[in-house]
């Protein structure tokens, strides 16, 4: 065992071997390294050592089953807490859609039209504001390929005219940004 | 599904609420986070609960982040000190004697290379927390010194140190082994 002291008999110090074998350090002395006992038998020793960490840095650490459910869980909890909603209707008691519903209709809607990677909506209050009428910021990531004016055009078509029918709310302005540009593999 | 989509996209989403796309940066990250926990602390229980506390916060410290650094390295800040926090709060007794089991066990005892992986981790359980955070940092998630001392908001010469002395502490208590 000669990893008790920092600095070993020869004068060499034990941080240099350890740099050495950790972090594939070049020896500070290499010939006096390679002539001397004390410096083979602790870099011997500090190999062998280190290799039980390395063998700990290999081994696959798996996912927990369900981890992500479990943490989305508590996110989609908080998520629902803090939203705005939007009024619909009041004819015997208010009935109120939260603006992360509305969103997720219409990224789920905008992400099915072909060409499109990536949709994420923002629904905003509708100014001026209307009961039952919102207005919504829409990012997107598309395929490279398509013409991107008319794949917008794409999105702002289906998403005004299925999420009153999905939702019940109307919708103000849809604004539409492209962000990034992807390529898909085939 | 890994989306071709830049975490910053994912990132600007889920701060204007969209938790999909928070979803997905939690699919692409967990791994690294979990595996941090699961070194700090050296037990699936608790690295599965910093793993998930450590998402919380990030959601709900979502608007605050301004994309100063990748948002890897912002969730390794948080999974750190969060796991730091459960380290401070275990009894002051509960890892020394996890780690002082190792120390004077017989080797044919821990011949198995199971057994040997399951000592070195809770050798590394057994490090001050510091030195712990640094090592997993660096030697499992491969980060270079200067990106561990921003991820532990302190310098590299104090990283260089902590690792320095959380190996040897982990050589000496290997020693009987060999």
């Amino acid at each position: 065992m000669r990893i008790d002291h920092e600095r070993l008999p020869c004068g060499t110090e034990l941080a240099s071997l350890v740099l050495e074998v950790a972090d594939g350090q070049p020896p500070a002395d290499r010939l006096h390294e390679e002539g001397c006992p004390y410096c083979q038998a602790a870099l011997r020793d500090v190999r062998q050592g280190w290799g039980e960490v390395e063998a700990l840095i290999r081994e696959a650490v798996p996912i927990p089953a369900g981890l992500t459910a479990q943490i989305m869980a508590a996110v989609r909890a908080l998520a629902r807490r803090a939203a705005d909603s939007v009024l619909l209707g009041l004819p015997r008691g208010e009935t109120r859609i939260s603006h992360g519903v509305v969103g997720q209709t219409i990224q789920r809607l905008a992400a099915a039209v072909p060409g499109v990677v990536f949709a994420s909506a923002k629904p905003l209050a509708h100014e001026p504001p209307e009961p039952g009428r919102l207005s919504v910021a829409i990012r997107l990531v598309v395929a490279f390929g398509p013409a991107i004016d008319t794949l917008a055009d794409a999105v702002r078509q289906v998403v005004d005219r299925r999420i009153p029918r999905l939702t019940g709310a109307e919708l103000g302005r849809i604004d539409i940004t492209v962000v990034d540009v992807a390529e898909v593999p085939d | 599904m890994i989306l071709p989509v830049d975490d910053w996209i994912l990132l600007e989403a889920a701060q204007d609420g969209d938790v999909d796309a928070f979803e997905a940066l939690v699919r692409r990250h967990q791994a690294a986070v979990y595996r941090v926990a699961l070194r700090m602390l050296g037990s699936e229980a608790d690295a599965q609960d910093a793993t998930q506390e450590t998402f919380v916060r990030a959601w709900r410290g979502l608007r605050r982040f301004r994309g100063e650094s990748a948002v890897r390295t912002w969730l390794y800040r948080i999974v750190t000190r969060r796991c730091l926090d459960v380290i401070a709060a275990r009894r002051p007794t509960e890892d020394l004697r996890e780690a002082k089991l190792q120390t004077g066990a017989d080797p044919a005892e821990i011949a198995e290379q199971r057994e040997r992986l399951r000592a070195v981790t809770r050798i590394i359980a057994g490090l001050p927390g510091e030195q712990r955070a640094a090592l997993v940092l660096r030697e499992f998630e491969g980060l270079s010194y200067d990106q561990v001392a921003a991820v532990l908001n302190t310098s590299v010469p104090a990283v260089k140190g902590r690792i320095h002395r959380a190996r040897l502490a982990v050589l000496k208590q290997t020693a009987p082994w060999r």
